[in-house]
């Protein structure tokens, strides 16, 4: 579980979170949502100690992150899995080697040990016959999935995603929120998915949290978010004429 | 300006107190090791070695036509070139040279991975990046590139050699007598150790302007660019600086 209190965070006296307060459950895809320049990103980078907030604390379980030291902050990463949105395979390995990379660093597997575990992870991603490629040889959702494997390849018990589905098709965007969606139940993870993506909203977002000028004015999940009181968030989610339609047929 | 230099050389510092930080397993490291001697000096022999005999042959003709004095014996016509072959060309010269090969290299390739968030995602998964990125690289250049240089002398007296058999200049006996005569071997030295400290510069600035590029493909144009220009500065100033330490 992971625990937000009150956190601020500004930048040249601007503030950019005011006050965030919420949890994120273990088993659940935790979703945050809000329109571009919000502040979904920087509370993300918050969260995972590539920013450190001005005030507030985060919790992992029952650890303040603040006021851990480097070497449990180091352990704790290892406990992380990160999908980033530009996926960031690296370009020097091919992809078996991308998802054995962290196994490399952190486990005293063999490498027919490490090899397998990385074909038994690109297998549930749906990657097979690419090991041997560079991520450059790969589609946008190939390069996705390779990312995914790459971050659950240590078992973690935190996922994060930043917009999983930046520059994919709608099809390869359901097929990787439904994959994120059934690791996270299947292997009881904490995730946390960055997006502004409506289709993913709706599809995986067990608990939402939306974020409108660094302020979060709503939390809830994907079957009550049509039935919200925030003008805010339904602004933002009737910004798609399908959506707006659905609530007006509702209404 | 001056709060921008002394920010950039306390960071430096700071990014290199990263890079020596004991490797989290030393078989990845001598594999990257052995990976980054490849990549940036066994594959900058071919440009070392055609500029040593190139420069070795103007060398002799250079030294040649200002040493028509029929008192001076033509055997120091070799003396020089070896000379200074081994005192200024060797070492300053071809670091200056591989300053724009490996510092380029070394600069665009961890600035694109930069920008695509490569390091980020190393660091989130708790490994160095700077040591795993940055280590092999410095420590491959700093102890491998002597051998640049020895292949640079050798190669120069070559090209000297061929030039003289090839035009007459001088007697050829003459030359071998020269590049014989009063050999010290300090001068070696010298000459090795200038060269492992201008790539130990190379590399370090070229990785850390890299490490730090930001603004996308342009902003690792940029840090490429900056990284050879301040190398190529430094090393013209700490050549001053080593020269007159060990020679004077």
């Amino acid at each position: 579980m992971i625990k937000v209190e009150n956190l601020n965070k500004s930048f040249d006296g601007v503030p950019v979170l005011k006050d965030i307060n919420v949890t994120y459950e273990p088993g659940r895809c935790n979703m945050i949502i809000g329109a571009s320049g919000s502040g979904k990103t920087v509370l993300l980078k918050n969260l995972i100690g590539l920013m450190e907030p001005d005030s507030g604390e985060i919790c992992y379980g029952d650890r303040k992150l603040s006021e851990m030291t480097d070497k449990e902050k180091i352990l704790l990463r290892q406990n992380i899995g990160i999908l980033f949105q530009g996926s960031a395979l690296f370009d020097f390995a091919t992809v078996i080697e991308n998802v054995m990379f962290p196994m490399e660093f952190f486990t005293d597997w063999s490498e027919s040990e490490r090899r397998e575990r990385a074909q038994y992870y690109l297998e549930k991603v749906n990657v097979t016959g690419a090991d041997d490629k560079y991520p450059n040889e790969l589609s946008g959702g190939m390069q996705k999935r390779v990312g995914i494997a790459r971050a659950i390849a240590l078992n973690p018990k935190f996922l994060f995603c930043d917009e999983p589905n930046s520059g994919l098709d709608p099809y390869t965007s359901i097929l990787i929120d439904r994959l994120i969606s059934d690791l996270t139940k299947e292997f009881g993870m904490t995730t946390v998915v960055n997006t502004h993506d409506m289709n993913s909203i709706l599809e995986i977002g067990d608990k939402i949290g939306f974020i409108h000028q660094g302020s979060m004015l709503w939390q809830g999940d994907r079957h009550t978010i049509f039935d919200t009181d925030c003008q805010e968030l339904r602004d933002f989610v009737c910004a798609n004429t399908l959506a707006r339609n659905i609530i007006e047929g509702k209404a | 300006m001056i709060k921008n230099f002394l920010v950039s050389v306390g960071r430096y510092f700071l990014f290199m107190k990263m890079v020596f930080r004991k490797p989290e397993k030393w078989k990845i490291f001598w594999r990257q090791f052995v990976m980054e001697a490849d990549k940036l000096i066994l594959s900058s022999i071919i440009l070392v070695g055609v500029i040593s005999v190139f420069i070795g042959g103007v060398l002799v003709i250079q030294t040649a036509s200002n040493l028509e004095n029929p008192l001076i014996d033509k055997m120091y016509i070799g003396y020089m070139v070896r000379e200074s072959l081994i005192l200024e060309f060797c070492s300053t010269m071809i670091a200056l040279i591989l300053a724009g090969k490996m510092g380029s290299n070394i600069s665009s390739e961890i600035g694109s991975m930069r920008i695509t968030e490569q390091i980020d995602a190393m660091d989130m998964m708790g490994v160095n990046s700077a040591g795993f990125l940055v280590l092999p690289k410095v420590i491959a250049t700093t102890l491998l590139s002597p051998l640049l240089m020895l292949l640079s002398l050798a190669l120069g007296l070559v090209g000297g050699y061929i030039v003289v058999e090839a035009t007459q200049i001088i007697p050829t006996a003459s030359y071998i007598t020269g590049i014989k005569a009063f050999y010290n071997g300090f001068y070696i030295f010298y000459s090795c150790f200038k060269m492992s400290l201008f790539c130990f510069m190379i590399s370090s600035i070229a990785a850390f302007n890299g490490y730090y590029a930001k603004g996308g493909s342009l902003g690792v144009g940029r840090s490429s660019t900056r990284a050879i220009v301040t190398t190529s500065i430094l090393i013209l100033m700490a050549d001053l600086m080593v020269t007159q330490l060990m020679l004077y």
